[in-house]
């Protein structure tokens, strides 16, 4: 299909629509335990209906739509219904914080807000003081609201009403408003969560997107037959990405699950085609098979530690890009038969053709472990500027340690400072309202990522942490504690790894351990403990974390190996500060935090007293006293 | 119905194929290779070995009463082989007795319509005896049933439904007598088709009322009848309407195994026989379709085999002959403890354990 500049969104929305009609289911959404199907008719009534309704309501061609809510169909509905009558969709994350709404609704110039149900409404209405250009609240689901009557509150149902009256006033208005538009029009304006500053809007075009989808569905194409599950906040740009851009391209079918905790679930019962997740989706499920696989009896866990060690050599092999002898592909034909089809199954991974991280970083280890499955994952990398995405690994072509190669049309290069810009039709029209951003970020048509990296022999981009967290011991010689955390989380009996060593002599972690394996575990040898605390300080749990230590230890250099290690005696935890929502490691917080052990760590001392408040997640708070061990790593040989 | 373990990928859009029996193409596979197995191997097999599987149907076919009356309504009964006798009767007093019109006969419709009156007669006796339930429950209600046995069986059918047209004691059922339309049951393959049609018809039937509002209802009562009551359920209407359920699939039973006799008497519905149905359940599983079937199998292969392996012993020990029935009884109690200390739950959760076991490979759980 060409994409031209004159070809929007709504354009593309419309030919679709009419050209699948109602032959073609174009979503379903699991509801009292069936997928409700949508056909693409329906999608298109409702896309007609609440359109010309929000014209009714006074929506002009560039106003802002700020809508927020879980993945339900009506989201993507109301999102291409503002695009249709050209308006600007403004998506908004779940779990934000109250001055952040605030921040991007008043700083969007967000004419209508659109909450999935109570909770989202009750968002609005107090921060409607603050924001006097949001004229009307829409809401969708109508649980809990029955005493609410705002005049500026209107639920899509009645919208839908004014529209389909519109639409018998005037039959071709719908037409004419989608045909007006043209590429270049803003289509999304989303805000980057900002670490330090305040987020930023990021204002794309309706090319960009098509654009974006268009190459990467060039290089991995989709089908029409396949089938797509949208979890992951709409907010987020790798949503945006399969459910908009490449969604309406291809025609594949969108599942909606039915609440966001059984996604899991659903995932499940659709078997998705093709699926894009941050790390922390996939390291979820390796934990997931690790841990039942510790509990499975003795001949299951023989047989898939056989599969797994075959998985990994072919996958290796792979991974080097020689040939796999023909006795291990019959071998690993035999095993998938027997071992992995199976845990596919169970991963809901069984018809998964392309499976896409990014976001972040994602351990090596996870990654061999896909591949071991057979499920080809490859890392995605970009950013919101950039539509979501310039870079990927191209099948056949994976190495662990990259982000792959760029799209087509789309350039990358490595300036001197050693910083990644990348040019290509997807890179976004500027930051809104925000000039002095724009001119730093967008020089002569190339964008600066302020992500550090190089490109390597085979053209593949790689990418450093961000230059903050490479660190270097006092010696000068640099290690990626990043690198670290991800091996040792790889084990399943340690939930979260904090790796010092900046300006210091030797590495050391601070390790929590996983309070149900961990427990299950003891369990198992019929030790007695009564809380993560008391379980922590057992001997033999420091026995077993200092036997991952010297696992992941094993094939690194001398420089990067972990010396000593103290188990905490609580679980790190965005309540506390310590984790950011999406459950990265606050470095900074926690040095400032536990201080006490670092210094102890670097101390002769074999025991750390600790006197501290936690919080509870009622907001209650209590000292805690007690007393860390602190426990070397031996080195390998040693012992 | 238990959904049990559906493969990834399998979703439904509508509650039709959300509630199908066979939803994957293993499961449609499965019941293919069973289609062949019942319809074209077994068949064809020594009529020695039809018997045996015949044997099997009928005890399928009165084991499912008791098993929805024990394993899903809690209504513990221990007079079921009267209602068999009621529908085994009812059956043959029509083809015998009844004054039909000459043509009716020729055209062979005596023995199906006998059939559906010995259920209906069935159920309706059944339901009377279950009556009592209504008021009664457990320990007093087996002893009510019971009493089904010894009055009907010993009481009503010997001394006088088994002297109309004044045979004596049993009922000859010279051959040719029944026939279905043109087709006239005279050999163990074709009592084996009538047979497979009826059982499959019969748990075609219960599996179709368990998942409905009946069946919901019957094991709400079962699970607790007061929690059954206040949640709006008539528990007096379902408790009744099992009985009616398995006096029907009784009398059924009955009717079809004349068809497999060539004279019936009242010792052929005696009071133990109703107690061997509950051994099947027990053995089986309760409360559970698949259960009845392998409790059927179970039992019937195990006193198959035993006669296999005794009999050809009593060269060395002739009493064995004289007392083998004391030997099958003897087998028949031991099964049962055992496998009320071993596998309480019986074959059907044995069977259901080893299907989880692939299912969650390779984990545990």
């Amino acid at each position: 299909m060409e994409i031209t500049k004159d070809l929007t969104i709504p354009k593309l929305f419309y030919q679709k629509a009419k050209h699948y009609g109602a032959a073609k289911v174009a979503m379903r959404e699991k509801e009292f335990g069936i997928w409700r199907p949508i056909t693409w008719q329906d999608y298109f009534d409702h896309v007609k209906r609440l359109s010309l309704g929000l014209v009714k309501l006074g929506l002009k061609p560039g106003d802002k739509v700020a809508m927020i809510g879980d993945n339900r169909p009506e989201g993507l509905w109301v999102e291409m219904a503002a695009l249709c009558a050209g308006g600007v969709a403004v998506w908004l994350f779940q779990e934000s914080m109250m001055e952040e709404v605030q921040y991007i609704i008043d700083h969007s110039d967000t004419r209508f807000f659109v909450g999935e149900g109570q909770e989202e409404v009750d968002k609005a209405l107090s921060i409607m003081g603050q924001c006097p250009k949001v004229e009307k609240v829409l809401w969708d689901d109508p649980k809990g609201l029955r005493h609410y009557h705002q005049d500026f509150l209107i639920s899509l149902k009645e919208v839908e009403k004014l529209g389909a009256e519109l639409d018998r006033e005037q039959p071709d208005l719908f037409e004419k408003l989608v045909f007006q538009g043209h590429g270049d029009d803003v289509a999304l304006l989303f805000y980057t969560s900002g670490t330090t500053s305040k987020p930023k809007g990021a204002l794309l075009s309706h090319w960009n997107m098509l654009t974006m989808g268009k190459h990467l569905m060039s290089v991995d194409p989709c089908y029409d037959t396949d089938d797509f599950v949208s979890y992951l906040p709409f907010a987020w740009i790798g949503e945006q990405m399969m459910s908009i851009s490449c969604g309406l391209q291809i025609g594949f079918t969108i599942n909606f699950p039915e609440e966001p905790e059984t996604a899991q679930e659903n995932i499940r019962e659709i078997g998705p085609h093709v699926m894009f997740a941050p790390p922390r989706m996939y390291e979820q499920m390796t934990r997931t098979v690790q841990v039942k696989h510790l509990d499975a009896s003795f001949s299951k866990r023989m047989l898939f530690n056989l599969s797994t060690k075959i998985g990994y050599h072919v996958a290796d092999l792979k991974f080097k890009k020689k040939p796999v002898p023909f006795y291990m592909a019959l071998l690993q034909k035999i095993m998938y038969l027997i071992v992995q089809k199976k845990l596919r199954d169970h991963l809901g991974l069984s018809r998964i053709r392309h499976a896409y991280t990014g976001g972040a970083a994602m351990g090596p280890d996870h990654f061999r472990f896909f591949h071991a499955l057979g499920v080809n994952l490859k890392q995605i990398y970009g950013q919101t500027e950039i539509a979501g995405i310039s870079v990927v690994h191209r099948d056949g072509d994976i190495k662990f340690d990259t982000v792959g190669k760029p799209l087509p049309q789309t350039e990358v290069k490595i300036t001197e400072e050693g910083e990644i810009i990348s040019k290509g039709p997807s890179v976004f029209l500027g930051y809104y309202k925000n000039p002095e951003a724009t001119e730093k970020t967008l020089v002569d048509g190339w964008l600066y990522s302020g992500d550090k990296g190089f490109i390597d022999e085979d053209g593949h981009l790689v990418v450093f942490d961000r230059s903050k967290d490479v660190m270097t011991l006092s010696d000068k010689r640099p290690f990626s504690p990043q690198y670290l955390e991800s091996r040792l989380k790889f084990s399943p009996y340690i939930k979260d790894a904090w790796v010092i060593g900046h300006e210091k002599p030797y590495i050391t972690a601070v390790v929590c351990i996983d309070y149900s394996v961990v427990g299950k575990w003891a369990d198992d040898k019929k030790m007695n403990y009564t809380s993560y605390q008391e379980l922590s300080q057992i001997p033999e749990v420091y026995n077993l974390v200092e036997a991952q230590f010297r696992q992941a230890n094993r094939d690194l250099p001398d420089v990067a190996r972990v010396r000593k290690f103290v188990n905490l005696y609580k679980e790190f935890d965005p309540d506390d500060g310590e984790l950011t929502r999406t459950h990265k490691l606050r470095r900074a917080f926690v040095e400032d935090r536990y201080q006490d052990i670092v210094a102890a760590l670097y101390s002769e001392a074999e025991v750390i007293h600790m006197d501290t408040t936690i919080t509870y997640e009622d907001g209650r708070t209590a000292k805690i006293k007690t007393d860390l061990r602190i426990q070397k790593v031996p080195e390998e040989g040693k012992k | 119905m238990a959904k049990g373990f559906l493969p990834c990928g399998t979703y439904h859009q509508d509650y039709a194929h959300d509630h199908a029996w066979w939803q994957t193409r293993f499961v449609k596979g499965k019941m293919i290779f069973l289609a062949i197995g019942l319809f074209l191997i077994i068949p064809h097999l020594d009529s020695y070995y039809v018997g045996i599987v015949n044997m099997i149907g009928y005890t399928i076919l009165g084991a499912l009463g008791v098993d929805l009356l024990i394993g899903f309504t809690g209504q513990i009964t221990l007079g079921h082989a009267a209602f068999m006798a009621v529908g085994a009767y009812t059956s043959a007093l029509m083809v015998l007795e009844f004054p039909w019109p000459k043509i009716f006969i020729h055209l062979g419709l005596a023995y199906p319509l006998s059939i559906l009156c010995g259920a209906v007669l069935a159920g309706l006796w059944s339901v009377l005896f279950g009556l009592p339930s209504a008021k009664v429950k457990g320990f007093y209600l087996i002893l009510t049933t019971m009493a089904a046995q010894f009055v009907t069986v010993d009481f009503i059918i010997t001394q006088y439904v088994a002297r109309i047209g004044g045979r004596g004691q049993a009922f000859s059922l010279p051959p040719g007598t029944i026939k279905i339309g043109p087709w006239i049951i005279d050999s163990p393959t074709k009592v084996y088709y009538l047979m497979i049609i009826l059982v499959l018809l019969c748990i075609g039937m219960v599996a179709n009322l368990l998942r409905s509002k009946p069946g919901r209802a019957w094991m709400a009562i079962r699970d607790n009848d007061i929690a059954a009551e206040t949640l709006g359920i008539n528990i007096i209407f379902y408790k009744l309407l099992s009985f009616f359920v398995a006096g029907f699939i009784a009398g059924i039973a009955g009717a079809f195994w004349i068809s497999n006799l060539a004279a019936i008497s009242p010792e052929h519905f005696p009071w133990s026989w109703s107690l061997w149905l509950v051994g099947v359940i027990l053995i089986g599983g309760t409360g559970s379709i698949q259960g009845t079937i392998f409790g059927s199998m179970f039992m019937v292969l195990v006193m198959e085999a035993l006669q296999i392996g005794i009999l050809p012993l009593a060269d060395i020990y002739p009493q064995l002959l004289e007392k083998f029935l004391f030997v099958k009884e003897s087998t028949f109690g031991l099964a049962i403890c055992a496998f009320l200390i071993f596998e309480p739950n019986g074959l059907s959760y044995r069977w259901w354990q080893i299907k989880n076991y692939f299912n969650l490979w390779p984990f545990s759980y």
